[in-house]
């Protein structure tokens, strides 16, 4: 083969190479840690967990459409003394709009998405709010904002609160929007995220036949056994690709 | 009180070049009064970065040589409404002339206040009461809460008397920490530092520490007669005032490794 045929094949291979990522493209999500603190079989707890999504495509996973996060099978929820938050209200005033007994966790991570060809990474926060306390009708507000480099606020659809199919139990449902922080940008990915949800030691007062009163919210109850080999938690991901990961992780009993 | 416990307990804010220490064996009972405080200092703001922090000390009475409630205040604040790095370290330089008499005042085991709180450690080892604002930048929002603060007499450390600062929240996050304190003679302007060491105050996985923004404990009483919120302890004002009044400082040093002081002084009475 001849130098200028050789150039030819590999610039065409290159082409290939390129077209043909997308398609072969794959997102993998690792949940790299997961717990509840404390983590004492029967008590209050919050649960914490942290993930990180990639791509064989590049820098830029996918952007998320969904995720479901399930819980161990016997978590029990209970909300009384807590509030609830108006998505109305949410958008149009921030965080100030919702009562703090309302405050149902918090999270963050790392977002990434391209403005033509520089890509741009931002932190972006998470605010968990109830939208609705009643048992039966759980369901959460998720706040996302970023700071830098540009500023973006954005709240989600209701997540409601799921049983999970088993060996899980209780999860949440989220369907994520599209993030454009620019218009000329794509649409944001996340690399990272980070959640902690519950209400350990979270206290409120209340005005009870107008006299003060200190309630305590139990929030996410452990349950009181744990299966050998520990609790079974997971995360399901399904991105703008039309792909979907499920995460798979397993929480330690407790030290007796 | 063991003897050499009962002289290291009795401190006057002398500089150490002088080192005399001042008798006061008062036991006095008061109110707590740092809102009520009527001498107060002018602040002064420290720059540090972005963070400014104030010191705020006031005596009630204020007349030389007097017992008094000794009231010191102080304020962290940064710009466009942040939150402050945690306070890790805090070092109180109080005027020279300043006595810190505790005298009789019992100590209560940190272990014991760490299981059971002030109420179980001897009444008479409580020797002030303040409060404390808290705040953590978690998902993105600044949360505040509110603490109360006891100060309580523990054992002495390295010879030198000791205090436990006591502070527990209740709303949104039931949370307590102690922090441990010396007293031990400083050079002049001053006469007596006070050595704070704060925990970490954690909050919920993944989010910061807790800071303090504001904190005011009042030391000292006046008056004798006994209330249900007597503190132990005696403060006297010094008997002779510089020129240009008391000087105060703090020096901050913060759970990111900055640092910011703070310097006041309280006019003469």
């Amino acid at each position: 083969m001849t130098a200028g045929a050789r150039w030819v094949v590999a610039v065409l291979c290159a082409a290939f190479l390129l077209w043909a990522a997308p398609a072969g493209a794959e997102e993998t999500v690792s949940i790299t840690e997961a717990g509840f603190s404390p983590d004492k079989l029967g008590v209050p707890t919050n649960a914490f967990g942290r993930a990180t999504i990639t791509s064989t495509a590049g820098p830029v996973p996918s952007p998320i459409r969904h995720v479901n996060v399930y819980g161990p099978a016997g978590v029990t929820l209970d909300l009384r003394g807590s509030g609830v938050c108006n998505k109305e209200s949410l958008e149009r005033l921030g965080t100030q709009a919702c009562p703090a007994n309302s405050r149902a966790g918090f999270g963050g991570g790392q977002g990434i998405y391209m403005i033509g060809k520089e890509l741009v990474e931002e932190e972006y926060t998470i605010d968990f709010f109830l939208a609705d306390n009643r048992p039966g009708h759980v369901s959460l507000l998720v706040y996302l904002t970023g700071s830098k480099p540009v500023s973006i606020e954005m709240v989600f659809p209701p997540a409601p609160v799921i049983q999970g199919p088993k060996p899980y139990g209780l999860g949440f449902s989220v369907e994520v929007p599209e993030i454009k922080v620019l218009p000329e940008a794509s649409n944001a990915s996340a690399k990272s995220a980070f959640l902690t949800l519950g209400a350990h030691n979270v206290a409120y007062y209340r005005m009870v036949h107008g006299k003060r009163k200190l309630f305590h919210v139990k929030g996410i109850i452990l349950p009181k056994s744990c299966p050998r080999g520990g609790w079974p938690v997971a995360s399901q991901f399904s991105f703008e690709d039309g792909s979907t990961v499920m995460a798979k992780r397993t929480v330690p009993c407790p030290r007796r | 009180m063991a003897p050499e416990a009962a002289r290291s307990a009795r401190l006057n804010a002398r500089p150490a070049a002088r080192g005399r220490l001042v008798p006061q064996a008062a036991r006095l009972a008061a109110p707590f009064l740092g809102a009520l405080a009527i001498c107060s200092a002018a602040p002064a703001h420290a720059a540090g970065g972005d963070l400014a922090a104030s010191v705020h000390p006031s005596f009630l009475p204020d007349a030389l040589g007097a017992r008094t409630a000794f009231t010191f205040a102080f304020r962290l604040q940064v710009a466009e409404e942040g939150v402050p790095p945690p306070l890790r370290r805090m070092v109180v330089h109080l005027p020279a002339g300043l006595g810190v008499n505790l005298d009789g005042v019992p100590a209560c085991g940190v272990g014991r206040l760490r299981r059971s709180g002030p109420r179980g450690c001897p009444p008479r080892s409580l020797i002030g009461r303040g409060h404390a604002t808290l705040e953590v930048h978690a998902g993105s929002q600044a949360i505040p809460e509110q603490a109360l603060a006891w100060a309580l007499r523990i054992p002495d450390r390295g010879g030198r008397p000791a205090l436990a600062l006591f502070t527990r929240g209740t709303t949104p996050l039931q949370q307590q920490a102690i922090s441990t304190a010396t007293l031990s003679p400083d050079g002049p302007p001053y006469g007596l530092k006070i050595t704070v060491a704060i925990p970490a105050i954690r909050t919920v996985v993944y989010e910061p520490d807790a800071s303090i923004t504001s904190f005011s404990l009042t030391l000292g009483a006046v008056g004798t007669t006994p209330r249900a919120h007597a503190a132990a302890g005696a403060v006297t004002v010094p008997r002779r005032c510089p020129a240009g009044g008391f000087p105060f400082a703090a020096d901050f040093s913060f759970a990111d490794y900055t640092t910011s002081r703070a310097t006041a002084r309280v006019p003469c009475p």
